[in-house]
């Protein structure tokens, strides 16, 4: 990020490539469109570009990822509202970043390791994080108890990780 | 009075980013005094990371997958290598562009009705401002932050941002700065103004440049907003 904050283009070149896969399959699973997804890899990209400095350090995948998931919501808000948009939510504050413990992620193996949550602590994760919606909405729609579907997302979460980094699952 | 282990849940919950926005920021004050639990957040946070993976599109399109279209790299590549190759031209700050300059120069300063004497007071401020603001951008140790279409510039405590080329924003609209003081969540509203016309804009920021870490520029209705309405045409980090 050092070269991208010097304007070096092949710099930049070799962090698309690492990682527009990534920001591109995550607004597409957001926004179930081909071309909304386009959009909203290109707006991240650019921003990366016009503003590095917004990245504070840290693991770049997970930074990129938080962009990419507000960015991809922004526009499912911006067609909800008809145009009126927030102000983005991506202005690093203080907790903003964190270091991920969890290195060398691909799409594979982490698609392999969700596979093998229960359902009962995969689903309400992923209706959260692509859906967009607030432990409440995923207690209503599941049937269940805010403590529960909390429980769930935590014990869920934490078998994931567990499992990505090759330790004994809880 | 919620027991640690139902914070370790909210903090889980936050991490996913499903908590309503009071409840979040429960946790975020809960984490800032509970090292355990800001452990537990790191933890979840790459648990996270890892969701946000399992989207991650295919190399290639077999088995019918969605991959990402060439043309959306080159379109990314055409602007970053032209943004690159402008970065790379001398910069246009000499002494000579500037004093040059200065007498064309328009300092944005609101939009305000003024009397005859406020209008002298104000004309001799401005001079004095104008002085200040070559001082300023002439300065060695002045620190720039670039963004698409101009730059964020501080020297001490004094802050500016500097615009060339413009736009005239639509009928009815103003260009509206805003800040985000360090530690701060919620932006705050600085400067309405409109573009010079006369070649660089430059708006002096009311705000001390230290105590910043953000500004922004919006498009917003005459009179400005308490909120940005639009989405910010630019964002700096400072």
């Amino acid at each position: 990020m050092e070269r991208v904050c010097a304007r070096d283009a092949a710099a930049f070149e070799a962090l698309y490539d690492a990682y527009h896969r990534l920001v591109y399959g995550l607004a597409l699973r957001v926004l179930s469109d081909p071309s909304a997804a386009e959009d909203v890899t290109q707006a991240v990209f650019l921003k990366v570009w016009d503003s590095p400095t917004l990245f504070r350090g840290g693991n770049f995948g997970a930074w990129i990822a938080r962009v990419a998931r507000n960015r991809a919501f922004d526009v499912l808000r911006s067609r909800a509202a008809h145009g009126e948009e927030e102000f983005p939510d991506s202005i690093p504050v203080d907790d903003a970043l964190e270091e991920t413990a969890i290195a060398h992620l691909d799409g594979d193996r982490v698609r392999d390791a969700l596979a093998r949550l229960p359902p009962e602590q995969r689903e309400p994760i992923e209706l959260g994080f692509f859906g967009g919606v607030t432990h409440q909405e995923i207690a209503r729609r599941f049937g269940l108890p805010l403590g529960t579907v909390k429980t769930r997302i935590r014990t869920g979460l934490r078998r994931l990780k567990n499992a990505l980094e090759g330790a004994v699952t809880v | 009075m919620i027991s640690h282990d139902e914070m370790l849940n909210g903090v889980a919950a936050y991490a996913l980013g499903v908590l309503p926005p009071h409840e979040a920021a429960d946790v975020v004050k809960h984490l800032r005094n509970c090292e355990a639990c800001r452990q537990e957040y790191r933890a979840m946070q790459s648990a996270v990371t890892a969701v946000a993976y399992s989207a991650e599109s295919c190399a290639d399109a077999t088995m019918g997958a969605a991959v990402v279209s060439p043309l959306l790299k080159a379109r990314v590549m055409k602007h970053v290598r032209e943004s690159a190759a402008r970065a790379a031209r001398p910069r246009v700050w000499p002494a000579y562009a500037l004093a040059a300059a200065c007498l064309a120069l328009a300092i944005v300063t609101g939009m305000l009705d003024l009397s005859l004497n406020d209008r002298l007071n104000r004309e001799r401020a401005q001079v004095t401002e104008q002085e200040q603001t070559i001082a300023d951008f002439m300065a060695p140790d002045a620190h720039r932050r670039p963004f698409a279409g101009g730059e964020v510039l501080m020297h001490g405590q004094r802050l500016y941002l500097a615009m060339p080329h413009m736009p005239m924003p639509p009928p009815g609209k103003v260009y509206q700065a805003w800040t985000l003081a360090k530690g701060a969540k919620t932006v705050t509203p600085s400067k309405t103004f409109m573009p010079s016309g006369k070649g660089m804009t430059i708006v002096p920021l009311p705000e001390a440049a230290t105590t910043l870490a953000a500004v922004a520029v919006s498009v917003e209705p005459e009179g400005g907003s308490q909120l940005p309405t639009t989405k910010p045409i630019a964002m700096v980090t400072l």
